[in-house]
């Protein structure tokens, strides 16, 4: 600044200045003098290089010998004899009982009554759509496969809600329950699915009734957390006026409580089934059998086309199941009847289609209400009485059932099917011939992964990994933390570090981590800017949504499917789907934000004449920044989950040596490990990066 | 809306048979309740009490009764405590101590079962906010409170049929709460309170959520429903014409505390304090004010001409007192002339209204 007439305006005014010139070096300051500490440390310690193997704790080596007593004593020990193998048993029956059920019914009775339910609750589009789903199973001669995963998210799921429900209850009641399980709940919901398969398998061992556990585990947050949650949210006055009239504590949860809970208990219950439905896939590595085991195995011999077909049978039945579980909580739209969209209402034939479906629902109707009436009078069920649709539909089911138990023509009839398989694998080839070096240039997708690889993930794999001595890394984190979240959050995430390294993962963890960061870089660079287009324009967002929801809904695994399909295995794979995965949180989060910011501040801004760039940059990012923070936090937290399984196709890092633990019984110690060390790595981010979101709120805008 | 009890030994003969009497009530909201008490019966201030112990006096020593078929109303300004003292009385809200007793019954001593069985039986209570049920039908919402005291479905439809006729929402019946307007909400609110023929209702700001048309039909329709039914009735209002309006007794409530407990009439004609005064200003006077407290006792002479009721407000007397300059006769009960009153006495405290802030003078309610 230019001295000024030493008025007292000016003179204050350069006051204010320096003082902020003072301030921005000052935390300048703060961050120069942690680089020169690190730079220092590193200069001091070059030679330590890597974590040294003569600190790290044999943690894998106990984890062995328990595994090992754990076999010894599965038939003579009482925890064993009095709990885990009965409760295993009674698992592994009622999935039996399940699988023969839907197995033993014949194909077309499960094909209509998927499309019924469907119909009855989404329309009759979305009925019929879902009865194709099905059809599709058995097409691509899958239809086994595809009812055992089925029984087997019924039975994960139906357990999830039996212990969700009541628990979210009981935390409805009692605050000390609620406080005591929300670090657990959220701990539960930031770790990868991966890391719950393994301590199952250290002591159930690996089959089908493991998967289901480890498939409760992880699913069971959701259900909780909503129970709770639609309880808590009933407003107090209600409650208070089943109280006023004298109502006992359980007939005010079953006659108010519950029922306005309803939905959000349902909403619980659709999520728990799609996090059930992305792990039961990934419990294909611990013997679930089913779609993930297709799935795994043709991915292992490379078998994409074969991969794809199951893969395309998981998100099938993702979506079914989640349109449907949505539907019914009320979220999704009515029941209609019609088949067209209403933008061809007014093409005559269209009409008559219409018309034609409406009298023979009509018709059905009719029927179906003196059945249900006589139905209600024989059997003395009122109720009977007011669902003849329902009453119609079960009673045609249940004809099938029994003409096709009668005639033996079960089974999915080996007449329809079809595969895709070949061109897909001819795609592959084709992809590598042709997109690898398009018209044998330099450029393709080869390069594009050999860049990534050559110029981010190695350089600073090695940086971490090698380059830098394992002691500044620890310190980097426990400045940084430090910074962000004061002592507290720095001894916690100074632990971990070190922790990391004390477990003999130092290596393998800053791979996986160095891979996190180049797919959340990615990710954000692309996400964010989406989310602010999306923002802008409401036709875009419209564009963009049916393929978030549809990423969003693809179990983590089948992603993976289709990218090998452009870049082949290898740790690039990996990061490209991280980013797909990832991808929805940050854009929706960064549009939300955006639209949230109220009108009158956006209004206000354009009133002084700031341009749209300027409004953005100047009002609605800072204010949009808690929201965009937050879809950060899940970016990296969804990256973190997905680099893991892609361990699975040549991710390497921690993912590997987990799949190598559940797979191989002799190194189950270091995959425990090396799951250890993914909890670590998952809370060290995600603390971190609350901290950092809790550092913005809206009144003090971001930067 | 005759003014209740005068006679000091009148009223204590009725406190005796009170359906709900309360007895120094205190609620105080926070952790170091002892210290709070303690603070309390050294007779700290409220500001005191906070400062020092971090507690909150929701409700300091509020002391009444209300006899059957009186309408009790608690007026205050939001924050005053009346919610919360409202909600003592039913032990929604429990109180730190003070006693309520309910026809006789100290309802403190009860246990659970006691309690419950105490409100599915004698007392209701009508929300601010409607309190409906929106899962529920409209007959099932009123029909609650007999759903939760067992009753068969066909005897609670047959009562709530009859009680939703009563509010004239019968053809309302199979429709949710939501489809409905404020008013009828609040009409099954009152429904729904009345379906289990309580005898002591409560009223927790009703009808402060209505517009304001609305709220004067709910305010009749109230009068002429407690005209038949006779009920013990407790009203939360913070609105001071509503309370005027619909109350036999009024206490005004301020920081937890009563500052002045009487007829609406007691209360406009000698606010008890500055705080009063104000919500007094722009009262209609001529709608409470009785012709007994403004008149000249009888002195001598009887002026002839047609007495007016000794009872009459100012309103009923006004045409007559503007149509002639001459003073007019009161008469009691009996019919005998008591007392005589002309347009002067009656401009002389209107005048006194219409000057903002003046002190409380030194005209005095005469003791009938």
């Amino acid at each position: 600044m230019t001295t000024a007439a030493p008025s007292e305006a000016s003179s204050t005014i350069e006051a204010r200045l320096t003082l902020d010139r003072q301030r921005r070096m000052r935390s300048g300051g703060g961050l120069a003098i942690g680089v020169a500490v690190l730079v220092a440390v590193q200069i001091a310690l070059s030679s330590l290089g890597g974590f040294p193997e003569s600190l790290v704790i044999p943690l894998a080596d106990w984890i062995d010998d328990a595994r090992r007593w754990v076999i010894n004593n599965q038939t003579s020990h009482w925890s064993f004899s009095f709990f885990f193998n009965p409760v295993s048993d009674m698992i592994d029956w009622g999935l039996r009982a399940v699988e023969w059920l839907l197995l033993w019914l014949p194909w077309y009775v499960v094909v209509g009554a998927t499309a019924m339910v469907a119909t009855s609750v989404l329309g009759l589009r979305a009925g019929l759509l879902a009865g194709a789903g099905v059809l599709y199973f058995g097409a691509i001669g899958l239809w086994t496969e595809s009812l055992q995963t089925v029984a087997l998210m019924a039975v994960a799921v139906a357990i999830s809600v039996a212990i969700g429900v009541p628990v979210g209850i009981a935390a409805a009641r009692y605050d000390r329950l609620q406080q005591a399980l929300r670090p657990a709940l959220d701990a539960m919901q930031t770790l990868p699915a991966f890391v719950y398969l393994i301590p199952v398998v250290l002591l159930f061992g690996v089959a089908r009734v493991p998967a289901i556990i480890a498939t409760v585990v992880y699913a069971l947050p959701p259900v909780i957390r909503l129970t709770n949650l639609g309880i808590r949210t009933v407003p107090a006055a209600t409650v208070e006026a089943a109280e006023m009239f004298g109502a006992t504590p359980r007939q005010t949860l079953r006659k108010v409580q519950f029922p306005l809970a309803l939905p959000s208990v349902l909403t619980g219950i659709n999520q728990t089934i799609m996090m059930a439905l992305s792990i039961v896939v990934i419990a294909a590595l611990i013997g679930a059998g089913g779609l993930g085991q297709v799935v795994l195995v043709s991915l292992r011999g490379l078998f994409v086309g074969r991969a794809l077909e199951a893969g395309l049978a998981i998100v099938v039945l993702a979506v079914i199941m989640d349109r449907v579980t949505h539907g019914a909580a009320g979220i999704g739209t009515r029941r209609r009847l019609r088949l067209m969209p209403d933008a061809l209402a007014h093409v005559k034939p269209v009409r008559w289609v219409e018309g034609g479906l409406s009298s023979i629902d009509g018709g059905l109707s009719r029927a179906g209400s003196v059945l249900a009436i006589r139905m209600s009078r024989k059997l003395g069920v009122e109720a009977l009485g007011r669902h003849p649709r329902k009453v119609l539909g079960g009673a045609l089911l249940l004809v099938g059932t029994v003409v096709g138990a009668a005639i033996g023509r079960a089974e999915f009839p080996g007449a329809i099917s079809f595969s895709f398989a070949d061109r897909i694998d001819w795609l592959v080839d084709w992809v590598r011939d042709n997109l690898y070096e398009i018209g044998g240039t330099w450029f393709g997708t080869g390069w594009f992964s050999d860049s990534i690889t050559i110029y981010a993930v190695t350089p600073l794999r090695e940086l971490f990994s090698s380059d830098l001595a394992w002691p500044v890394v620890v310190l980097a984190v426990a400045l940084a933390s430090w910074r962000l979240g004061g002592p507290a959050l720095a001894a916690f995430c100074t632990a971990c570090a070190a922790g990391l390294g004390f477990l003999g993962m130092w290596t393998l963890s800053m791979d996986t981590f160095a891979q996190v960061i180049v797919a959340v870089a990615m990710a954000i660079l692309c996400g964010i800017p989406l989310g602010v287009l999306a923002a802008r324009s409401d036709r875009f967002e419209r564009m963009l949504k049916p393929v978030l929801d549809f990423l969003q809904t693809i179990p983590s695994f089948v992603l993976l499917v289709p990218v090998i399909i452009m870049f082949n295995v290898g740790r690039i794979p990996g990061i490209i789907a991280s980013v797909l995965y990832a991808l929805p949180a940050a854009t929706r989060l960064t549009n939300l934000g955006i639209r949230q910011v109220a009108g009158e501040a956006t209004e206000a801004s354009r009133a002084f004449g700031a341009t749209r760039g300027q409004t953005l940059r100047k009002v609605q990012l800072p204010l949009a920044a808690p929201s965009i923070i937050a879809g950060i936090n899940q970016t990296v937290m969804l990256v973190l989950a997905m680099v893991v399984i892609a361990g699975l196709v040549g991710g390497g890092g921690l993912g590997l040596e987990t799949v190598k633990g559940l797979r191989r019984t002799d190194s189950v110690g270091s995959g425990f490990v090396a799951g250890m060390a993914i909890v670590l790595l998952a809370m060290l981010l995600d603390r971190m990066l609350q901290a950092w979101t809790r550092r913005f709120t809206p009144v003090e805008g971001g930067n | 809306m005759v003014a209740a009890a005068g006679d000091e030994a009148v009223r204590a003969g009725i406190e005796a048979a009170a359906p709900l009497v309360c007895t120094e009530i205190t609620k105080v909201f926070g952790e170091d309740l002892a210290a709070a008490m303690a603070l309390l019966d050294e007779g700290a201030s409220r500001q005191v009490v906070q400062e020092r112990t971090g507690c909150l006096i929701a409700v300091r020593d509020a002391t009444f009764s209300v006899e059957r078929g009186e309408i009790f109303v608690v007026m205050g300004l939001s924050g005053s405590g009346k919610s919360t003292l409202i909600r003592c009385l039913s032990r929604l809200i429990e109180p730190t101590s003070g006693t309520v007793e309910i026809d006789g019954t100290p309802i403190g001593d009860l246990d659970d079962e006691g309690l419950r069985e105490l409100r599915r039986s004698r007392l209701s209570m009508v929300f601010q906010h409607f309190g409906l049920f929106p899962h529920r039908k409209v007959i099932d919402n009123v029909a609650f409170g007999l759903e939760i005291q067992g009753a068969t479905k066909a005897d609670r439809y047959e009562r709530a049929l009859q009680v939703l006729e009563v509010v004239g929402l019968r053809d309302w019946t199979d429709h949710f709460p939501q489809q409905l307007s404020g008013g009828m909400q609040q009409r099954v609110g009152l429904a729904r309170a009345l379906c289990v023929e309580p005898e002591i209702l409560f009223f927790d700001e009703p009808f402060s959520a209505l517009d304001p048309l609305i709220r004067r039909d709910m305010q009749d329709e109230l009068l002429s429903l407690q005209a038949s039914m006779r009920r013990t009735l407790v009203f939360i209002t913070h609105d001071f014409h509503e309370a005027l309006k619909l109350g036999d007794r009024i206490a005004i409530m301020k920081d937890g505390e009563f500052v002045q407990v009487g007829t609406p009439e007691q209360i406009v004609s000698a606010p008890a304090d500055e705080y009063v005064r104000e919500f007094t200003e722009d009262a209609p006077k001529t709608k409470v004010v009785t012709v007994g407290s403004v008149m000249r006792p009888l002195d001598g002479e009887t002026p002839a001409g047609e007495p007016v009721g000794v009872g009459a407000v100012l309103d009923d007397v006004l045409p007559r007192l503007l149509a002639s300059p001459e003073e007019l006769c009161v008469a009691d009960d009996q019919g005998r002339v008591v007392g005589t009153v002309d347009r002067d006495r009656v401009a002389a405290l209107l005048d006194e209204g219409s000057r903002a802030g003046a002190p409380a003078g030194d005209r005095t309610v005469e003791p009938r």
